[in-house]
């Protein structure tokens, strides 16, 4: 994929032949499953073609944000590191496979919406110096978008840790293998974070440091929500009355009190999904795109404008990731896990909640559900009409904020990427 | 033979001091120690710091050396009297609740409010908060300011916020089961949620830094977290040679452990106005205080008692980590050498090294290092204008060198 971070490709060389072919083995026979699962469905092509074309209207790939990154010390220590870890099986691997394959699920493209979005909404009054006039962006408004990939990364990585508890791992040389993956992964996460405060402090501007640390907050706490198992994956949760939750006292809430969204009416089901997925990931895409619009000048009513641009677009890109196990001809109806509180499960739960017993089965492991039996259940409910619907709906959404903007290259782009994911 | 070593491994000590004094006044805050200048040095420790002192000497800076060198001890007869703590009490009283209000006010999961606050129950030192408020009214005072500017006081919870983000942090890389004389955080809560627990605290640190709404300090107090960070890759790693390894372990002192309470005071000058002289010298002050205070720490390691401490004792030779004490002891008996490169992992390691360490003058070595950063320190506070801050500044080294937890 073009995705692919180039920085992440000059990782390799550090890593021995022999861990990287292990590696690649190991990615292969899932590359090409995924392949056929996307065959059914005509828009991966469409998807590649709008990234690829949106990376050349800002100038270079969003890969090449990290190489500096990349190039540390430190980095190039957690690769040798990683080294020692291949064989074993912690998930940190499968977290640094993610990143250097970049399946659609890491969503890498996030530096790259937060450029075209600058690029689309043009800059106010800057210093000449501060522009990088080939790309049409401000400096400052890249090194944002880098912000945002480090932080995303960061997330993804610490999220990779394994719970250990006693009894897990009875033999010692296993437990080493995972203690040192979640110290590996932690302080990698952790150099990413140091890096980002670096970068945000260096941009000089104080709301903007605010705005971007409320979004780290908001990905913190989306680990904290609802039921989770002993390995911290969640499980829906009995669900909440309407708007319990808000709180207008959180500085920075991402989560704004509504009735519906569009033509839908607002549920508890539709509540709990929007929650969960605002603060794990439209926060972060709705402030960075906010932030970028404050760091070209333009007022607070664009700057929102920015906030619901990145947030309605991050939901949409997660409704569809949540249908794609619910796609005809996917593999997932053979038993493959799947997520327990995609919105497809979350709205047949919601019309039939005796689906809860088959969740129910998995308080303590995800694993130990029937996905099988439970995929079908979704499939023949009308949990996946409603997520299709709810995909459109944010779909939608995002597109009526790009209307605000003048007829531009990266305003295309935008709006082809959105086509691609499958909205409108 | 002894006495020569006795008397090298002192001759080091001195030296390293002249080198750290000389370094610091040539780098800029971003380096404690000039790990590539110590690179250079030739095999044994004492032998790579002569070169170094030597070099330095003929440097441009020598000034700074003979500065120090003429330096006398302070009198603190006349500071017995005086404690901080005491003199803070309305500053510091309520540091806690205030740091726990905020983390509460952040998010609305009480899982998360509950680990994110474990550490802010009022049992700790307020080492950190106290020294930033302490600097912050003594420059205050200097400046003619009024009192303590209440973006001051935010730097001071800042400082303990970012400390106990690492702490969280370290107890999951370091699988400690206790800390501060109760279960630690680890112990209780799932790794997955004690690591975003950690970001948690982190992050709302970050938008408390915003608010204080200036840019230079911001960078100030980010670059803490960068450092602490980088002292922890530094931890990891054992590949640096015999003649290396006490500057790797003096730079990550500076970065786990001095660049915080540096920094903060650092802060604190710039929010109080301070002309860049004055805020080098908080810096500065911050440093060597911060050094000595891990410098004791370290000493502890392997006097201490469980229960003074909170945790076990020769807890990081069980991490695999060589501290001063051990580097030290190393002059004497190098058979520490392949015990430090194998990181005390084969059996009875731990033991033998802890046994040779009490043997050689490891203990009185790292103390005297540690009083040498305190005088330092108190030399550089002889520089802000008289108060009872200013005093309680002079202080503090005592404090810290003769605790005994």
């Amino acid at each position: 994929m073009n995705t692919t971070p180039a920085a992440f490709r000059l990782l390799w060389p550090r890593i021995s032949k022999n861990s990287a072919s292990a590696v690649v083995c190991y990615r292969r026979p899932y590359a090409s499953s995924a392949t056929a699962v996307h065959n059914g469905n005509q828009q991966k092509p469409d998807w590649n073609r709008a990234v690829s074309e949106a990376e050349k209207i800002v100038g270079y790939p969003t890969s090449f944000l990290s190489l500096r990154w990349l190039l540390s010390d430190e980095i190039a220590n957690v690769a040798l590191h990683l080294r020692k870890l291949v064989g074993s099986n912690h998930p940190l691997l499968k977290t640094a496979k993610g990143l250097l394959y970049n399946g659609r699920n890491n969503m890498q493209a996030w530096g790259l919406i937060v450029l075209l979005i600058s690029k689309a909404a043009g800059h106010l009054n800057v210093d000449e110096m501060e522009e990088d006039k080939a790309a049409g962006v401000l400096h400052s408004q890249r090194a944002l978008a880098e912000v945002t990939e480090m932080i995303r990364t960061s997330h993804l990585v610490h999220n990779g840790l394994v719970n250990i508890y006693p009894g897990l791992y009875p033999e010692p040389v296993i437990l080493n293998d995972m203690a040192f993956g979640n110290k590996i992964a932690l302080l990698s996460g952790d150099y990413l974070l140091s890096n980002s405060c670096a970068e945000l402090a260096s941009l000089r501007n104080q709301d903007l440091v605010e705005l971007i640390s409320s979004a780290l907050r908001d990905l913190s706490e989306a680990e904290f929500v609802g039921r989770r198992d002993s390995q911290n994956n969640p499980l829906p949760s009995p669900f909440e009355p309407l708007n319990r939750h808000f709180n207008s006292k959180l500085p920075l809430n991402p989560l704004e009190p509504s009735d519906s969204l569009g033509n839908m009416p607002l549920t508890p089901a539709l509540q709990d999904w929007t929650k969960r997925n605002v603060l794990s990931a439209g926060s972060l895409l709705g402030k960075s795109c906010q932030g970028t619009l404050a760091l070209a000048g333009h007022g607070v009513e664009l700057q929102k404008q920015g906030f619901l641009f990145g947030k309605h677009l991050s939901l949409a890109w997660q409704a569809y990731l949540d249908l794609e196990p619910f796609m005809s001809g996917s593999p997932y109806s053979l038993g493959i896990s799947f997520n327990l509180t995609s919105a497809p499960v979350m709205f047949h739960l919601e019309h039939d909640p005796s689906l809860f017993e088959e969740i129910d089965k998995g308080v303590n492991s995800v694993q130990d559900v029937d996905y099988a039996k439970i995929h079908s259940i979704v499939m023949k409910g009308p949990g996946i009409d409603y997520t299709k619907q709810l995909q459109k709906e944010h779909s939608r959404k995002a597109m009526e904020v790009l209307e605000v903007f003048e007829e531009s290259d990266a305003r295309t782009a935008l709006s082809n990427i959105i086509v691609a994911m499958g909205g409108e | 033979m002894a006495s020569r070593i006795t008397s090298g491994a002192r001759l080091c000590v001195r030296t390293s001091i002249d080198k750290l004094v000389c370094n610091l006044s040539r780098s800029r805050h971003h380096n404690a120690v000039d790990t590539a200048a110590v690179r250079r040095g030739s095999d044994r420790i004492l032998q790579c710091y002569q070169k170094q002192s030597n070099r330095m000497r003929s440097d441009h800076q020598r000034n700074h050396c003979r500065r120090f060198t003429t330096l006398q001890d302070t009198d603190t007869d006349s500071l017995s009297s005086i404690d901080p703590y005491r003199l803070l009490d309305d500053d510091l009283r309520d540091v806690y609740t205030d740091i726990t209000r905020e983390l509460e006010l952040n998010t609305n999961q009480d899982e998360l409010r509950t680990i994110a606050t474990y550490y802010f129950d009022g049992q700790g030192k307020a080492l950190r908060p106290m020294v930033a408020i302490l600097m912050a009214h003594a420059i205050n005072y200097h400046m003619n300011n009024n009192g303590l500017d209440k973006k001051q006081r935010e730097v001071a919870m800042i400082a303990e916020m970012i400390h106990s983000a690492s702490l969280i942090h370290d107890d999951v890389i370091d699988q400690s089961d206790f800390r501060r004389g109760k279960p630690s955080v680890n112990a209780l809560w799932s790794h997955k949620k004690v690591a975003m627990a950690g970001d948690y605290i982190l992050a709302v640190t970050s938008m408390m830094i915003a608010r204080l709404n200036h840019n230079d300090v911001t960078i100030t107090l980010s670059q803490i977290i960068t450092d602490l960070v980088q002292g922890e890759f530094m931890q990891l790693g054992s590949k640096e040679t015999e003649n290396e390894r006490f500057a790797h372990y003096l730079t990550k002192t500076y970065r786990k452990t001095a660049s915080l309470i540096a920094n903060s005071v650092k802060a604190e000058a710039m929010l109080a106005g301070a002309d860049d002289q004055l805020v080098d010298v908080s810096f500065e002050y911050g440093r060597n205080i911060g050094l000595a205070f891990q410098l004791v720490d370290d000493l502890l390691d392997f006097v201490s008692s469980k229960d003074a401490m909170g945790k076990p004792t020769a807890a990081d030779l069980k991490l695999g980590l060589a501290t001063a004490p051990v580097l030290f002891a190393c002059e004497k008996y190098p058979e520490l050498n392949a015990m430090i490169m194998r990181r005390f992992q084969e059996p009875g390691d731990a033991e033998r090294a802890f046994e040779l360490v009490h043997k050689s003058q490891g203990l009185e070595q790292t103390r005297f290092l540690a009083k040498k950063h305190c005088l330092e320190a108190t030399r550089l506070a002889g520089k802000i204008a008289e108060s009872p801050y200013q005093k309680s500044l002079l202080v503090v080294p005592d404090l810290i060198v003769n605790r005994m937890k």
